[in-house]
């Protein structure tokens, strides 16, 4: 790690104003931040903690949606009761992450912020071909190790996994990412790599996300986050499903279907064409499993990840029969 | 550019002043300046768990907490968690008992966990157990003994 | 004339009470370890301490071309930048078979390079901080040669035959060509890393031609010999210290090249130096597991019964070492069969070179016989364990000796009864729970009693405690507490009054840790030296004038519970601590050792130092092994593939168990490092820049408790007396052989999918 200078932030204006400046950074829980301090990926100058900022914190949910302040801790929005109750997904999403030390100690905010996991990304001592880290390096990934990359959202510059869990549970509900004034819905606050891999959100020099929001619906009251990897726990997902269902009055007719994928793509992925597929039909499991493959329509493999085009499909469906309990 | 600071930290309930940069690890401050090597670096990158210590009551992982972050927060490590005449904390006893662990390195980690995932409610069955200490790895494989230890001293802090 | 009566019992597991071998004594070393007072090696605060960080080539092959170290030089608290031209040249030490070293210089930094990840210079520091970002300044450039990634290279070829590794008997092609049952496979096993929990690191210090090594080791006297060799210092003059081990499965008996680095920098700074691996270092400053193939034939009637084992077998090495991964060492032995070859390869790629990881060789092996045989059990159309009785061999089929112990039908018998196997059925795909498949395997392990020499020094101070000296270790094997059980056994004292000292090469010497042989020896010494020190303390007793016991005129003392009296009870009654406080005595020393009588100090040198003396499993009459046998289910959900082991039962022989406690301990977590390997662990390379990506534990997946369900384990053993002095067999690698191959047969149980290559990734199943 280069050394930097360490700020305590007495106020978020204070915070946006300090970490405008150039090489410096915003510190919350640092899980990312220090980690890729380490790996040599980021090299701050200065660090600004927001960690101590009081008022962020906070976690409200109402009757129209839940609010979350940025520096709210993965773990506390995971076992909030309201969350639990009217936005399970987003509980799921959220304990089934990292692990019980980490969630203590990431915000919600870091948490949307965090980058991928792409072992070449992650060491640039032996590879130096990274357009997310140096644009127009090249990438090491494609025709290299491509277990965990993408297979939605790539492009030739970078196939990169957007690894968060908890994005995809909010961009299913249409959730907002607050950046003090302004506020963008998630899908468009996370960006494809496109040509400009290095440019993964919409947020400006000198923004801070202060608050996520998420508008209340009957679909988010019944959903479920599921995530398959090949370890049990403590491992980041290889293909995972934010799903959200409402029924009609009779109880099997789908009025309203919500779906994201995790672990297959470059950002939080809505499957809009299962959801369109299903919505009016029948709530059963041929046409689930039919529908779900519209998931992975137009995915690209890079050879090794062949098997997150099999997976997430089948993944989508168990989601939304279990969310639907004919699973 | 070298950027020597004062810190002081409140380590299970004394507290310390230090000299260092702000790029110092909780955990290289409590290994290497303070002599206070119960607390384990098994990876320094947040993937094993066995730098495990508590700030302000949760556990934390202390290779991703730079040491100026936690300045004015209440930190107890492994040595901390014996009373000060030496009784042990339950969970410290049920790990002897149960021999929930071999080579003892990722165990003030596991410990540290265990007393946490209790206080936190998350030992109120064995697959819980299991989730929830899932942060701490252990090479040695005393995952089963772990558990037997979290479940007995859940049940000796509940009575 | 024995003066008294040591009371070693030879009972089953369960027998004895805590203070004495094979009770469930809770481990001595615990307290230390939970509230966080054990220090291990590199966690001594030593004054003037400075840091070292290492820098590798981001190469596979080629030679050094340059390398910069200005930026470094310059960066904040640098002390001194080795490189190959800077760090002064070492002599080269010999090999761990003592073989005299080729009168060359050694460079523990590369100028050529064999692997991606060889140390090519280091940085020392005032703190570790800044050595590692100055580590980060060196800039290294290279000429690069083409490279042969890894097994699957197209230019890595069929390998050096290893003429040592034939094993052959009858006619084995032949009858396999005439088998009317024929089963051919093969399988693979990836590299797999030992991945201790603490990482490989030193503090070296010099006071003027002495070192002191403060590093976690497998083994002091062979690591202090290659220091010694190096330095070009004698022997005496170096010092090992490794009180607490944080795991090492095999990776921490040699000193190895990052050693020499940070000693001979402690030796230009004249301070002491701290260098530890990062953890992603650890993947390639040191060899894991060999990636292995091999192909098992098996020829055999329609019963079932084998008539021709072929296997062929190749494994990986370095460029620049050897290492033979000995993979027909379980094809030679499990079955009975009257025709038989084994023949073995090596296979050069530019990767560290391998190394021992638990039960190598064994391990390997038998996931591939004992998934052969699963096929042969479902081609014939017999339960997979009936099969395995059939072919049960009753004695060695390669050394034709007779076992010394082999309760594997007991473990059979006793795991299917606990696992409830009779109620298994027996096709593929015909047992579920909702989405998921489930799958009973079952397959068996075994791993050779090695047998070497150890040295105990037993004291009774005059308080009555007793010390136990040995430059043997604990790494969480448990020798803290056998020993102290052995030591209170043999002399009679409660095992509290036991303080056993490890890990420090000047006490009394040990060979190597590893093999599961440590317990046999160790405990063997200590008993002896405690008998001779029981001896001089009855001695004493009966013949000391000042002695209470003098007028007695007995020949014979007990001591008990830490007192002494006569067997008749008459008489009086003392502690260890009043009689030698009457005899006038400061305290009783004696030392015992397992060498043969007329040992001379070449030997013992010889006998610690390096592996070239072990005593043959088959030496003299009989074979000797531990074994078990694994039962276990799986869950395989039906859409996903993924994989989960939802129960395990085996049944295991290892003899006698000096304490069941810790010996259960050890086969769960040997059986939990086969569930890994099963199921997750893989070191995936790079073929474009030969380099290990996965080089993290984020990446390179161990278990965690989440994917351990309970595990039963059952103690079959009987005291097998050929294999050790107080009857014990190896303990620490034999759980893990099998657990692969069960896995690899319940998930075949499950799915109707058999899978020869591990692990187990859920694409596989999919
Ligand atoms: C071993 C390991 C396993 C993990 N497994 C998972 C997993 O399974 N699933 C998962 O979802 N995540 C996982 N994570 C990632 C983890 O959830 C994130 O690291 C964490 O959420 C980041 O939050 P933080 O507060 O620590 O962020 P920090 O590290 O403090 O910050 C991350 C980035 O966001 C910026 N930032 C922080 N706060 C703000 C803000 N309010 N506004 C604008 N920018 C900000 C920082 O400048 C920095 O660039 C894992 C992490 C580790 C180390
Ligand atoms: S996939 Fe993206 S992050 Fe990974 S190496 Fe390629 S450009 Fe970099
Ligand atoms: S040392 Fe902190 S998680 Fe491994
Ligand atoms: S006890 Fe050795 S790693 Fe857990």
């Amino acid at each position: 790690m280069r050394d930097f200078s360490y700020l305590r932030a007495t106020s978020p204006d204070a915070a946006r104003e300090a970490a405008a400046l150039p090489g410096a950074m915003l510190l919350a829980g640092g899980t990312t931040l220090i980690d890729l301090a380490k790996c040599g990926v980021a090299e701050p100058e200065a660090l600004v903690d927001i960690s101590h900022l009081k008022g962020l914190d906070t976690i409200e949910v109402g009757e129209h949606g839940a609010s979350l302040g940025a520096l709210a801790k993965m773990s506390q929005v995971a076992g909030h009761d309201g969350i639990k109750s009217q936005f399970p997904a987003v509980s799921e999403a959220l304990w089934q992450a990292a692990s019980a030390q980490i969630r203590n100690m990431a915000s919600i905010g870091g948490n949307l912020m965090q980058r991928t996991r792409c072992p070449y990304f992650r060491d640039p001592a032996n590879f130096s071909a990274c357009n997310k880290r140096e644009p127009g390096s090249g990438c090491s990934a494609i025709g290299g190790v491509t277990r965990g990359h993408a297979v939605l959202g790539t492009g030739g510059a970078c196939i990169a996994m957007y690894p968060g869990d908890l994005a995809v549970a909010l961009v299913a509900f249409d959730a907002a990412v607050h950046l003090g004034e302004r506020q963008l819905p998630v899908d468009d606050f996370f960006l494809l790599p496109g040509s400009t891999p290095d440019k993964e959100h919409a947020i400006r020099p000198g923004e801070m996300i202060t608050a996520i929001s998420i508008p209340a619906s009957a679909a988010a009251r019944r959903s479920t986050y599921l995530k398959v990897r090949d370890r049990q726990s403590y491992e980041f997902a290889a293909a995972s499903a934010a799903v959200g269902i409402e029924l009609e009055a009779d109880g099997r007719t789908i009025r309203d279907l919500r779906v994201a994928l995790g672990g297959v793509a470059t950002k939080p992925w809505r499957a809009w064409a299962v959801e369109e597929a299903l919505r009016g039909k029948v709530l059963e499991e041929d046409a689930v499993r039919r529908a779900s493959l519209l998931a992975v329509e137009g995915a690209v493999d890079h050879g090794a990840n062949h098997y997150k085009i099999e997976l997430a499909p089948r993944v989508v469906a168990r989601a939304i029969l279990k969310t639907g309990a004919i699973a | 550019m070298t950027s020597q600071t004062t810190i002081h930290l409140t380590i299970n309930g004394h507290d310390h002043s230090l000299e260092i940069e702000p790029r110092v690890t909780l955990l290289d401050a409590l290994r290497d300046r303070l002599d206070l090597t119960g607390t384990k670096k098994g990876c320094d990158q947040g993937q094993c768990g066995a730098c495990t210590v508590h700030v302000d009551g949760e556990r934390v992982l202390a290779c991703l907490t730079l040491a100026a972050q936690v300045e004015g927060r209440a930190i107890t490590t492994i040595e901390g968690l014996a009373q000060e005449d030496g009784t042990l904390h339950v969970v410290q006893a049920a790990f002897l008992q149960q021999d929930a662990f071999q080579c003892g390195y990722c165990t003030p980690g596991q410990i540290m966990s265990a007393v946490a995932c209790i206080r936190e409610g998350h030992a109120g069955s064995d697959e819980e157990i299991r989730e929830y200490m899932a942060g701490n790895l252990c090479r040695c494989g005393a995952y089963p003994h772990i558990v037997a230890a979290v479940r007995q001293a859940a049940l000796e802090v509940a009575s | 004339m024995t003066i008294h009566d040591l009371r070693t019992r030879h009972g089953d597991a369960s027998d004895g009470n805590a203070d004495q071998v094979g009770g469930r004594l809770s481990r001595v070393d615990g307290p230390a370890k939970i509230t966080g007072a054990a220090k291990y090696a590199v966690e001594q605060q030593l004054e003037g301490l400075a840091h070292a960080v290492l820098v590798e080539s981001t190469v596979p092959a080629g030679k050094v071309h340059a390398i910069d170290t200005a930026a470094a030089e310059r960066a904040p608290g640098v002390l001194l930048v080795l490189t190959p031209d800077t760090i002064p040249p070492l002599k080269t030490a010999s090999d761990w078979f003592g073989t005299p070293p080729p009168d060359v210089p050694y460079c523990p930094l590369a100028r050529d390079i064999a692997f991606s990840g060889q140390h090519v210079a280091a940085v020392v520091a005032e703190s570790f901080e800044q050595a590692v970002a100055a580590a980060a300044l060196v800039k290294v450039s290279y000429d690069e040669a083409p490279a042969i990634a890894d097994l699957s290279d197209a230019k890595a070829g069929d390998g050096i035959p290893i003429d040592m590794m034939t094993k052959e008997w009858g006619e084995a092609e032949a009858a396999f060509a005439a088998a009317p049952v024929r089963i051919c496979a093969a399988y693979n096993t990836p590299r797999e890393y030992q991945a201790p929990m603490e990482p490989h690191g030193l503090i070296a210090v010099w006071q003027g031609d002495r070192l002191t090594v403060w590093e976690p080791s497998q083994w002091l006297d062979g690591m202090a010999r290659t220091y010694a060799e190096w330095f070009a210092i004698p022997f005496e003059n170096v010092r090992l210290v490794s009180p607490y081990i944080g795991g090492g499965f095999g990776s921490k008996a040699l000193a190895l090249s990052h050693g020499a680095v940070a000693a001979s920098a402690a030796k230009m700074l004249g301070r002491p130096v701290r260098l530890v691996m990062s953890r992603p270092q650890t993947f390639t400053g040191y060899g894991g597991r060999a990636a292995t193939r091999q192909t098992v034939t098996l020829g055999a009637d329609r019963d079932g019964k084998i008539q021709s084992i072929v296997h062929r077998g190749v494994n990986e090495t370095s460029m620049d070492g050897m290492w033979v991964e000995p993979l027909g060492s379980v094809t030679s032995i499990m079955y009975a069969t009257p025709n038989f070859s084994s023949k073995q390869n090596v296979v050069r790629v530019n990767s560290v070179v391998p190394g021992a990881m638990r039960a190598p060789g064994e391990n390997p092996s038998a996931f591939g016989i004992e998934s052969a045989i699963d096929e042969l059990a479902y081609e014939v159309g017999i339960d997979p364990l009936e099969i395995r009785l059939r072919n049960y061999a009753e004695q060695d089929p390669h050394a034709r000796k007779a076992w010394s112990t082999r309760q594997l039908r007991e473990a059979f018998a006793a795991g299917a009864e606990t696992f409830g196997w009779s109620k298994r059925s027996a096709q593929p795909r015909s047992m579920r729970d909702g989405n998921q498949l489930i799958g009973w395997g079952v397959a068996a392990g075994t791993y050779p009693v090695r047998r070497a020499y150890g040295e105990a020094l037993v004291r009774i101070l005059a308080d009555g405690t007793v010390e136990v000296e040995s430059s043997s270790i604990d790494m969480g094997q448990g020798t803290y507490t056998i020993l102290a059980q052995t030591a209170a056994e043999s002399l009679g004292v409660p095992a509290d009054n036991v303080v056993v000292k490890l890990g420090d090469s000047r006490f009394a010497r040990a060979g190597v840790t590893g093999g599961s042989r440590l317990a046999g020896i160790m405990t063997g010494a200590v008993h002896k030296a405690a008998g001779a020190a029981l001896d001089q303390l009855v001695g004493l007793a009966i013949s000391d004038p000042r002695s209470p016991f003098h007028a007695l005129q007995a020949n014979t003392l007990v001591v008990s519970a830490g007192r002494i009296a006569s067997p008749r009870g008459d008489g009086p009654e003392v502690s260890i601590a009043e009689l030698l406080a009457s005899v006038g005595a400061d305290q009783i020393e004696a030392k015992g050792d397992t060498m043969p009588a007329n040992s001379t100090a070449e030997d013992r040198y010889k006998a610690y130092t390096t592996i070239a003396t072990p005593l043959s499993h088959t030496d003299g009459d009989y074979s000797r092994h531990s074994w078990c046998a694994h039962f276990i289910e799986v869950r395989v959900d039906e859409d996903f593939g993924t994989v989960r082991v939802s129960r395990v039962v085996s049944a295991l022989d290892s003899g006698r168990l000096y304490n069941p406690k810790l010996a259960e301990s050890q086969w769960k977590g040997g059986i939990i490092m086969g569930i890994g390997q099963a199921l997750l662990e893989e070191g995936i390379v790079d073929r474009r820049h030969g380099r290990i990506v996965n080089n993290n534990l984020a990446d390179y997946l161990v278990p965690t408790n989440a994917d351990i369900p309970d595990i039963e384990v059952i103690s079959v053993g009987i005291p097998d007396l050929h294999s050790s002095v107080l009857g014990g067999k190896g303990v620490g690698e034999l759980a893990i052989v099998g657990v692969a191959p069960a896995i690899a047969n319940a998930v075949f149980h499950a799915t109707g999918k058999r899978v020869r290559d591990l692990p187990i990734t859920l694409e596989k199943l999919i």
